[in-house]
């Protein structure tokens, strides 16, 4: 089972990506652009193609457990700022949204690879 | 100048004479008069890889006039050494081809040829279609109709057969492709390629790469650009003590990258003894974390590995994490991880399985001692420790664990660094030890021992001296570095005949096809080649270009440069010293040598002779070639990259000299090196 979670801001993904960790089941995180709550969509165009590309793998992965995080960045101008903590942090090092990663591991999709179903599917495979 | 009589064009000649620039004939040849010139056949995009003139080669008049004919009438372009090395030249395109039929030419053209474009030599069209070939890399035979005397007629006889009238007149496979507007749209919706491929056997597979390192990812990952269907297998089997690693090879995961980081930790352990002279206060002893290190270059890697995956996948090519072993020529099986079995098919297979290192048969060895297999993800620092073996490999270990501040010690049987120049092999012996890095010399281990367990533990060593003494020491970790051996005995060889060499390694000829004809194979399990990542991806690439991009290119494996990256490091290219005076003869060879002192080293109080430069020249036809490049100094690989150009061109000690240096630098040495070795002048420095 895919266990789904959602947070916004650098601290509150520290906090939950740590927490999700001593779980001991693996730990996926999506980085997006934050939605706009009036329209409900990512102000970054390759996190709106990615999400449902994602999702449909998530779904098709039902039987693994799984823990799947989802995290807002912030507002455009927020990330598009070099110095936000996403991007300097060595746990992070963002260089892109959307990013997918595996949480303590070197394996990781940038932008459009993230709406690429073939590699997302082998970031979650074993 | 003997090559002209043959070819009657000024473009021709003009291009010959560059391309012959170094050649000093003694007959003036802007005197040959070029007005009596009627236009012969001339392929520039064929002439571009005109054979150029090479020291090493003695020309004749014969063979002059060959290798310009044989570039120049339809047969497929070959680099020089290709000619060099068969020396026998046949052509299936006599220079009687054009005295044909316009028919007959217009026949064997598309037949003889996958890709043919016939071409007018000053169309910007047919130079428009001829670019995107290129830039596919796609290769391509074309004829200049312009150029040659029936050139109408062939035009004519183009027209009855494609109702084309225009150039460019593209035939792929013998099919009638079309005219400049039509290759474009073909390749804007990247079909150009499916009709260079079509398919014509009924395997699983084009192309089954065996081997995911350096040879076996560049040539997949071509063939697949080029429209193969590939797959690759790629399979670790744990190293004695259990250490495996991930999809790249050795040179990501066990080799190159892994050692040059760690040669770089050392490097910085010794800028930071430097720094002191220049003023930062740097603790006297800084203090070096192993695992700290390890683990900076353990993500490293693993981010490379994950690299490559996505980028297979990103091709479409088949990744599988098996073993494989060949049933017949067209048939693999493969085995996982967890034992679960497949059966391929395909057409085409590539081995490039590379090499593991080489345990030697005493007591003790594989259960206590480790290869370089297990150093670089050590998950314990090693303390003190023994290297067994001369191998760069040995000497690259030596130098980053001692820069790293273990107590090192190296074992060798006989001579250091076989293969390599003598001199600056024994050059970087002598400054090693000077470092501190001690030396058995004439000494091979006899059993490993241990005596406490531990991370590290220790170990017990008996060796035994050529002269029938005995040694015998303690180490915390001991390292095999005595040679690698193809990884071969499992792959199932035997069921498809392939042969071997004497080395152990498989026998190919110079396209890389084994005795299996549908077999290839390159990187280091090829006999003869050379053990060299860039010649692996090199002779991977240009193989999957000849196999589905109709390429012509063969892999030189002349004037390779390399680099040791031991504590002083070493770069060359061409022949050392010693080979060249056994080919050429001692009278024949000159060497011009110096000693020189880095401009860092001086207010760091380092040594002021350590640093040594030399070049090899073969003097002929009133020139000295320069055929061996050899410098000892800081960052020798960059130094002799940019120099091995020189070699490729055959370069003379004139040019050298005519080189204006980069001041201050350590390379500028090489471009005012006066002193011959012959003249038994003094080189040691002398400072600014
Ligand atoms: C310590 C060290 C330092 C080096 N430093 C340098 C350097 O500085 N510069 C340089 O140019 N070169 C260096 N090299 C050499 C370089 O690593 C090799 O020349 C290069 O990796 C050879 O590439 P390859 O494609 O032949 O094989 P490899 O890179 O060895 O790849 C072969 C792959 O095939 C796999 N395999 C084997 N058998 C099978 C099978 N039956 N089924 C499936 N998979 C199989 C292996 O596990 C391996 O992953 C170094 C080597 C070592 C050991």
């Amino acid at each position: 089972m895919v266990n789904k979670f959602t947070v916004e801001g650098f601290e509150s993904f520290i906090e939950k990506a740590e927490a999700l960790k001593s779980t001991g089941k693996p730990t996926y995180v999506l980085f997006s652009g934050s939605k706009d709550p009036a329209t409900g969509k990512s102000w970054c165009p390759d996190c709106v193609v990615a999400d449902p590309v994602i999702n449909n793998v998530l779904d098709k992965l039902e039987s693994e457990d799984v823990n799947f995080l989802y995290v807002s960045v912030g507002p455009r101008t927020f990330w598009k700022d070099q110095s936000n903590p996403f991007r300097t942090d060595l746990r992070t090092k963002l260089k892109s949204v959307p990013t997918l990663f595996k949480y303590g591991s070197s394996k990781r999709l940038e932008e459009r690879q993230c709406s690429n179903p073939n590699l997302v599917e082998m970031l979650f495979e074993d | 100048m003997v090559i002209i009589s043959s070819i009657k064009n000024p473009k021709t000649i003009s291009l010959l004479f560059r391309y012959f620039r170094n050649v000093r004939y003694s007959t003036n040849v802007s005197s040959f008069s070029t007005k009596s010139i009627t236009p012969s056949v001339l392929l520039p995009n064929c002439c571009r890889n005109f054979p150029r003139y090479d020291p090493l080669v003695n020309y004749s008049l014969k063979n002059i006039v060959r290798s310009s004919s044989y570039c120049c009438n339809l047969r497929n372009c070959a680099k020089t050494h290709e000619i060099q090395a068969s020396r026998t030249y046949k052509s299936t395109m006599p220079p009687t081809f054009l005295q044909k039929s316009p028919q007959e030419i217009v026949e064997r053209c598309i037949s003889e040829n996958k890709v043919f474009i016939f071409s007018k030599s000053f169309c910007p069209f047919c130079f428009k279609v001829k670019a995107i070939f290129r830039s596919e890399r796609i290769g391509f035979d074309a004829l200049e109709l312009d150029l040659i005397e029936n050139g109408a007629e062939i035009q004519e006889a183009l027209f009855a057969k494609s109702g084309q009238k225009t150039v460019p007149n593209v035939y792929i496979n013998g099919e009638h492709v079309g005219g400049s507007d039509k290759v474009q749209e073909l390749h804007s919706k990247g079909e150009l390629i499916t009709l260079l491929n079509p398919k014509t056997h009924s395997y699983d597979y084009d192309y089954i790469v065996i081997g995911g390192g350096s040879g076996g990812l560049a040539s997949s990952k071509e063939a697949a650009r080029l429209g193969a269907k590939v797959a690759v297998c790629d399979f670790v089997k744990p190293t004695p003590i259990g250490t495996t690693w991930g999809l790249g090879g050795t040179c990501v995961n066990v080799g190159c990258i892994p050692k040059k980081l760690m040669h770089q930790a050392a490097i910085l352990g010794h800028d930071l003894k430097d720094s002191r002279e220049f003023g930062w206060s740097t603790p006297e002893k800084p203090e070096h974390n192993w695992n700290t290190m390890v683990e900076g270059i353990q993500n490293h890697i693993g981010s490379l590995n994950w690299g490559y995956r996505v980028a297979l996948r990103d091709k479409k090519i088949d990744y599988l994490n098996a073993f494989a072993t060949f049933v017949d020529e067209h048939t693999i099986k493969t085995v996982d991880k967890k034992g679960k079995e497949k059966t391929l098919t395909s057409n085409n297979f590539l081995i490039a399985v590379g090499g593991r290192p080489r345990y030697p048969d005493i007591p003790g060895a594989k259960e206590f001692g480790i290869t370089s297999d297990d150093i670089f993800s050590l998950p314990y620092s090693p303390g003190k420790t023994l290297l067994v073996g001369a191998s760069y490999i040995s000497l690259e270990c030596a130098g980053f664990l001692h820069g790293l501040g273990y107590d090192v010690t190296v074992m060798v049987r006989s001579i250091l660094l076989r293969g390599f120049d003598r001199q600056m092999s024994e050059k970087i012996g002598e400054i090693m030890e000077q470092m501190g890095v001690k030396f058995l010399r004439e000494t091979i281990p006899t059993s490993v021992e241990r005596i406490e367990e531990g991370q590290p533990g220790k170990l017990k060593v008996t060796a035994k001296t050529r002269s029938g003494g005995q040694v015998v020491d303690e180490y915390n970790t001991v390292v095999f570095a005595i040679g690698r051996d193809p990884f071969i005995s499992e792959l199932g060889l035997e069921n498809i005949g392939v042969q071997l060499a004497k080395s152990g390694k498989i026998v190919v000829d110079k396209r890389e096809v084994s005795s299996v004809s549908n077999v290839y194979a390159v990187g280091d399990v090829i006999d003869g080649g050379l053990e060299l990542t860039p010649v692996a991806i090199q002779a991977g690439k240009l193989l999957a270009r000849r196999l589905y991009g109709n390429g012509k290119e063969l892999m030189d494996y002349v004037n390779v440069p390399t680099t040791v990256f031991t504590a002083i490091e070493y770069g060359c290219c061409g022949l050392s010293e010693e080979a060249a005076v056994e080919k050429f003869g001692e009278a024949n060879i000159d060497v011009y040598h110096s000693n020189f002192w880095p401009l860092e080293f001086t207010v760091a109080h380092r040594p002021e002779n350590d640093c040594y430069a030399k070049l090899v020249v073969l003097r002929k036809e009133g020139e000295e070639f320069v055929i061996g490049f050899h410098y000892l100094g800081p960052n020798a690989g960059e130094v002799t990259q940019g120099f091995s150009i020189a070699l490729k061109l055959n370069a003379t000690k004139s040019d050298f000299d005519n080189l204006v240096g980069i001041h201050p630098t350590c390379a500028e040495v090489f471009t005012t090196l006066t002193i011959t070795k012959r003249s038994g002048k003094d080189v040691a420095s002398q400072g600014c």
